[in-house]
């Protein structure tokens, strides 16, 4: 009944596809053979260098920097550079693969590439895009992380490569996984033990769950990630190479103190080259990423709850521990005589209250006030985010997705709350069956969209998993038991499984028998590296057209500022009366809410070329608008001003986001 | 001549005991001096011959600086080379990286080779004037290597200091802003020099305040409007204007601070050098620039917080920080804001200790902490050093108008609102007889292109107020400077304390070893262990052909009872993620088998490395 069900939707999902990639507007190209593979560093980097070099007269391949291991982080900028300056021009960034394991993510923006490149002679949206706002695309943020999913041994691995000490022992990267079986994948090691706290999954014999004793069930399994000790410190591959996950190492919501988030904010010279470029081109208008967070695939514009490998989680939750080795015990007594004794404490409940004399914090309400930073989407927002979502769901047919992550210091967060342009991220592509059912034929039909949320987290609200608390809480972000990151949301575990046998994918090796050298007699299986967050490679043309038309109907939405109206009146004695209506067309507004809010959108700024002093009354010189709503919304302004009758005089009007206007008027 | 003998033996001394030489090797020149003198007898007053050609008991300085003027980037960085150069052995002149100006960001490494290199030893990290205007920091800085080396085997303290510490001090991390104070006029010169556009006109940094009367002093202008103003000449002193009181009206308007409408967009002075706070660019409780004005929009992004930071993750070793600023007289410490939540009980009470005794020695400073006692801080240095590299940090506010008038005579005087420094015009007494005049304008007239006939004037300099009358910066250079050498000496300091072997059997012994750390800083702060900032200190037991067979932590040793057993894989090398306390022993247990020696060693980060070697019998 499941398998049907789930067949019917996968089916509905290709139908939409196909529909899209048939009865679009424009026809789309057939699949060119390089989209169905998945591109190596190396590959990628030819790919994008005879894009450019095909299409000089429309693509610059930049770089923003190196990687640690020396490896460029492209980024392509698409435009006809005749017409309006490119920076000046509303501009669409597309940023893929800040989690190294996401590589659809490159594919997706790889192909974006080749369509708006190939398709300016002859799409006239295309044309008409190229020409009158600019398409920035970085392929791969995290290229070192990606290459190992090209290595003869594939393990997964999300970050980048810098070294960190992920168990803080005193040694770095030094116990990472091995592929024991020689199978070429590290999966997971199943072993009997009695104190292990997992049992064979009910629903599906190849799946563990953790066994719930209320319920009368009793474990017998310990779970790690394949390998051996190599430190010898009773932990499998808890401090493997690798380093930081590029997307939590942003600052909304950054997770303080969890051993993937970096050691500080944008410590890493992949995410502080991506900020420097961001900002560098101020123009950007809106933010597209490929990731492993969604807010377009689930409705309602705010990010989708987590949704957590549980096999892959529960083998990793066995080194959560590891980082707490050696916190010694506070005796209380003469054990640690003298100062300061308590050292030992390292939990901060127990330490709340006033601690003798000294600079006790007063409660006074110096400071404690102030604004807070937003962590939820501006009312006045949303409606964009919604609507653009809808068209998101009707362009690409995707209706629930699958391995999704808590957004805590996610590069698009900061793109809608700190750089204050609608900014999105989308896996790229689905699993059936997502989503609470809410009915009949729940889970992949618009009925399952509603329930994408699961109860307890409130709309607007990001599902923070793992996290310990809000904004400013320092919690131990990936602490111990049960609320390890990851595996906090729904598991995917059988649904992703089901989806494999029904598609055929070659993502789960069978449970075999292994001689472990330490643990005796255990099992090697599990899903395979990847498998979990990309689809396979036949599936990336269509994947890769839904998301180009995607691209192209952002690009349609961006404002466009214009001087709609001007005409001077002249009033006698050198006097003469300007009144001109500024107006902003396009879908979005020249600022968002939380662009004014944040401060990060300039005004749209109106200026008279004229000296301040002629102006007898009106509006000042340079005047400004937070922000002016987009579909022709106008505002006016009138000065009188004292000039020379024939002279002319220049009115401007520059928009951040939404390009420049000038007209030229006559004094007459 | 006896001095350069005295010093060349002092420079090369490897222990404080030296000092003791060294006062015997003036003995042996044969001429009398203090040190040398004999025990005085009872007797006659006698004539004063034999003292009146001999040297002066008072130290003479092998290199003399100023602290009774204020240094220019140029001239901090000069007298920087000038001690390096005098004292080549134990100071290095180096640069953490430029600013965004191009100027260096100059570092003194302060170490004594002889007893190790400085990344071995804890480490005190001392920086100053992160806001431009907040200037005598830097010479609090130039005056604390000069004084290490001026004392380094004169004064024992310092000596030992010198040779168990390390000292990385960087008199300015803003000399764009520092300049700009120095050498330009200094009107807003808080900020660093990163283009910022205030205005949203897509210009950046191109109308700020100018000196139009050239005097070096960004003044207020106003302007005579008889009867229609909205301010008055003060009665108290008329040099100073004061607001008239409702249904009144004055003389004068205010027309704002000194400027001109540069870029000729109809307004004045609205868009000088950068704009922002270098002190909320930090990434502990970062918080972007609607939350945090002046933030930027991320952390380091500025190129001299990012420098600075380099260096110190670079330096684990580093344990105490200090970063000074001005003014109002305040030793800080974090949280900058309430929502960070208290520190650990353990930690709070190191800063309390160390805060507390900085109160004694600092008359007018106070000890607070910023949020609660000064305003809310999001991404402030202090935080960052304590929270994500787990550095005791501390900052002090230098200089507190109290301390113009310090008598509790004057005090009492100042309640009285007719006194002459009554707190409306005490500072005017204060330049008009102790600086002469010197520190404030006069009003004079001045066309403005905007505003027509108007006045400047009537401003104090900007070396009035935030920082010390110059005649009293060298006993401010000198407090601050205790105060910091006070917190260096109590970071962690490792020792190995006594050891006891006790045979159990044949080839199996029972040790005791003490580790004792005898500072007030812990080797770890109880946060930073707790969010797993800084490496696990390491006690390792290294022995040829010896097994561990277990080992435990002893309660208390004087109280026989179970010692628990420490629960990791490798009892050769035990970890201590939460480090060690401040002032306390800790007793580890070994049961050991085998024969020969076993060296037990206790090596911190932060808190330094001590090993002793123990024979089993």
């Amino acid at each position: 009944m499941r398998t049907t069900r789930l067949r019917f939707s996968l089916a509905l999902l290709c139908a939409v596809i196909v529909a899209i990639a048939s009865g679009g507007r424009f026809p789309l190209r057939a699949a060119p053979a390089e989209f169905t593979t998945y591109h190596s560093y190396e590959e990628l980097a030819a790919a994008l260098k005879a894009a450019v070099a095909a299409h000089p007269d429309l693509a610059r391949l930049v770089s923003l920097g190196k990687t640690r291991e020396g490896r460029d982080i492209w980024a392509v900028e698409i435009a006809k550079p005749s017409g309006p300056p490119v920076d000046s021009r509303p501009g669409l960034l597309i940023a893929a693969n800040f989690e190294g394991d996401h590589v659809i993510g490159s594919e997706l923006a790889l192909y974006t590439i080749d369509f708006l490149l190939s398709a300016y002679a002859t799409d006239p949206a295309v044309k008409q895009r190229l020409e009158r706002s600019v398409v920035y695309v970085v392929p791969r943020v995290n290229a070192d992380g990606a290459e190992q999913m090209f290595a003869p041994v594939k393990a997964l691995r999300r970050t980048n490569a810098t070294p960190f000490d992920a168990d803080n022992d005193g040694r770095t990267d030094e116990d990472g996984p091995e592929d024991l079986n020689k199978d070429g994948v590290v999966t997971v090691m199943r072993v009997k033990d009695p104190k292990g706290p997992y049992m064979v999954s009910p629903e599906d014999a190849r799946l563990m769950k953790r066994a719930d004793p209320s319920k009368g069930e009793s474990g017998g399994w310990a779970l790690y990630t394949e390998g051996i000790d190599n430190d010898g410190d009773g932990f499998y591959n808890e401090d493997g190479p690798g380093g930081v996950d590029l997307n939590r190492n942003f600052m909304h919501q950054y997770p303080y103190f969890s051993p993937d988030a970096g050691r500080y904010m944008v410590s890493e010279t992949e995410t502080r080259a991506l900020l420097d470029y961001v900002l560098a081109h101020r123009n950007i208008a809106a933010i597209l990423t490929f990731g492993e967070s969604d807010n377009l695939i689930a409705a309602g514009g705010r990010p989708a709850a987590t949704a957590g490998l549980h096999l892959v989680d529960f083998a990793e939750a066995a080194n959560a521990p590891a980082r707490r080795v050696g916190m010694m015990p506070d005796f209380g007594g003469a054990g640690g005589r003298g100062f300061g004794r308590g050292g030992g404490m390292f939990m901060f409940g127990d330490e709340g209250g006033p601690a003798g004399r000294g600079a006790q914090a007063q409660a006074a309400g110096r400071g404690g006030g102030g604004v807070q930073p937003a962590t939820t989407v501006n009312a006045a927002d949303l409606e964009y985010f919604t609507a653009i979502g809808a068209k998101y769901r009707e362009l690409t047919g995707l209706r629930s997705s699958g391995f999704l992550r808590a957004p805590a210091g996610a590069f698009f967060e900061y793109g809608y709350f700190q750089y204050g342009v609608p900014s999105f991220s989308t896996p790229g592509w689905g699993l059936p069956g997502g989503g609470r059912p809410a009915g009949p034929g729940g889970g992949a039909g618009p009925s399952g969209e509603a329930a994408a949320r699961p109860p307890g987290i409130p709309a607007g609200m990001p599902a923070m998993a793992g996290m310990a608390g809000g904004p400013g809480q320092r919690g131990a972000g990936r602490g111990a038991g049960p609320g390890v990151e990851g595996s906090a949301g729904e598991g995917i575990d059988l649904r992703l499984l089901q989806w494999m046998d029904s598609e055929k994918v070659d993502g789960f090796v069978t449970w075999t028998a292994f001689k472990h050298p330490a643990l005796g007699e255990i099992e090697i299986g599990g899903f395979k590296p990847y498998a979990a967050v990309n689809p396979p490679a036949s599936k990336i043309a269509d994947l890769g057209a839904a998301h180009a038309r995607f691209v192209l109907y952002l690009t349609s939405l961006f404002p466009r500022i214009a001087i709609a109206k001007s005409e001077v009146t002249a009033l006698g004695g050198g006097l003469y009366r300007i009144r001109a209506d500024v107006e902003s067309a396009g879908f979005l507004p020249t600022a968002l809410a939380q662009g004014v809010t944040a401060r990060s959108v300039k005004p749209v700024m109106v200026q008279l070329g004229v000296p301040p002093e002629s102006i007898i009354t009106g509006s000042e010189k340079t005047s400004f608008i937070p922000a002016l709503a987009g579909s022709g919304s106008r505002q006016s302004f009138e000065w009188v001003i004292k000039g020379k009758p024939g002279s002319s005089v220049t009115l401007k009007t520059v928009s951040q986001k939404g390009g420049t206007d000038t007209a030229t008027l006559t004094l007459q | 001549m006896t001095t350069r003998i005295f010093r060349l033996i002092a420079t090369s001394a490897l222990l404080t005991a030296l000092a003791v030489l060294a006062s015997a090797a003036i003995s042996a020149q044969g001429k009398p001096s203090a040190g040398a003198a004999p025990v005085p007898q009872p007797g006659p007053v006698r004539p004063a011959q034999d003292w009146a050609s001999g040297p002066s008991s008072e130290r003479t300085f092998k290199v003399r600086l100023d602290f009774n003027r204020w240094h220019d980037v140029a001239e901090l960085q000069a007298d920087m080379r000038t001690l390096e150069k005098a004292y080549p052995k134990f100071l290095k002149y180096r640069s953490l990286g430029k600013s965004y100006g191009g100027r260096d960001l100059a570092l003194m490494v302060v170490n004594n080779p002889d007893t190790g290199a400085d990344t071995t030893k804890p480490a005190m990290y001392i920086e100053a004037n992160i806001h431009g205007n907040e200037i005598q920091g830097g010479e609090v800085c130039l005056y604390t290597i000069w004084y290490l080396m001026e004392h380094y085997g004169r004064i024992e303290a310092i000596t030992r200091l010198v040779d168990e510490r390390a000292f990385y001090i960087v008199p300015t991390i803003n000399p764009d802003g520092r300049d700009y104070f120095m050498r330009g006029p200094g009107g807003n010169a808080r900020t660093g020099h990163m283009p910022v556009d205030d205005d949203n006109d897509y210009q950046f940094d191109e109308d700020g305040p100018a000196d139009l009367n050239g005097n070096g002093v960004i003044e207020q202008i106003r302007k005579y409007v008889p009867g229609q103003g909205t301010h008055r000449r003060s009665a108290a002193d008329p040099r100073s204007l004061e607001p008239v009181r409702p249904g009144e009206t004055g003389d004068y308007v205010l027309l704002g601070q000194e400027g001109v409408d540069h870029d000729g967009d109809g307004r004045v002075g609205e868009d000088g050098y950068g704009s922002y706070d270098p002190n909320r660019n930090y990434p502990a409780d970062w918080q972007p620039n609607y939350v945090q004005g002046g933030a930027m929009d991320y952390p380091f992004q500025l190129p001299e917080a990012k420098a600075v930071n380099d260096f110190l993750i670079a330096h684990p070793n580093v344990a105490g920080l200090q970063t000074y600023h001005n003014s109002g007289g305040m030793i800080l410490r974090s949280p900058g804001a309430e929502q960070t939540g208290e520190y650990p009980a353990s930690d709070v009470r190191v800063y309390d200790e160390i805060g507390k005794n900085g109160e004694r020695m600092l008359p007018f400073y106070r000890y607070l902490v910023i949020w609660s006692g000064l305003y809310t801080v999001h991404g402030g240095v202090t935080d960052w050093g304590n929270d994500t590299l787990g550095v005791l940090s501390f900052s002090n506010e230098l200089w507190n108008g109290g301390q113009y008038f310090t008598s509790p005579d004057l005090k009492e005087q100042q309640k009285d609102p007719e006194s002459p420094i009554a707190p409306r015009v005490a500072n005017y007494f204060f330049n008009d007889h102790l600086e002469f005049g010197d520190q404030l304008t006069e009003w004079k007239p001045f066309t403005h292109p905007q505003y027509g006939e108007v006045e400047i004037g009537g401003a104090f300099r900007k070396t009035f107020g935030r920082v010390p009358p110059r005649f009293m910066n060298e006993e401010l250079c000198h407090r601050n400077m205790a105060f910091t050498l006070y917190q260096a000496d109590e970071m962690p300091r490792m020792s190995i304390g006594e050891a006891k072997v006790e045979k159990l059997a044949d080839g199996i012994f029972r040790v005791w070893v003490d580790l004792v750390n005898d500072k007030v800083t812990p080797t770890i702060l109880a946060k930073a262990a707790a969010n797993n900032v800084v490496p696990p200190d390491l006690l390792t037991l290294d022995g040829k052909g010896v097994d561990v067979l277990s080992a435990s932590w002893v309660p208390n040793k004087w109280r026989p009872a179970v010692a628990p057993m420490i629960d990791q894989k490798d009892l050769t090398r035990i970890m201590i993620r939460n480090g060690q306390p401040g002032r306390s022993t800790r007793t580890v247990q070994y049961l050991v088998k085998g024969a020969g020696s076993i060296t037990v060693k206790y090596a911190s980060v932060k808190g330094g490395t001590a090993q002793k070697t123990i024979a089993l019998q």
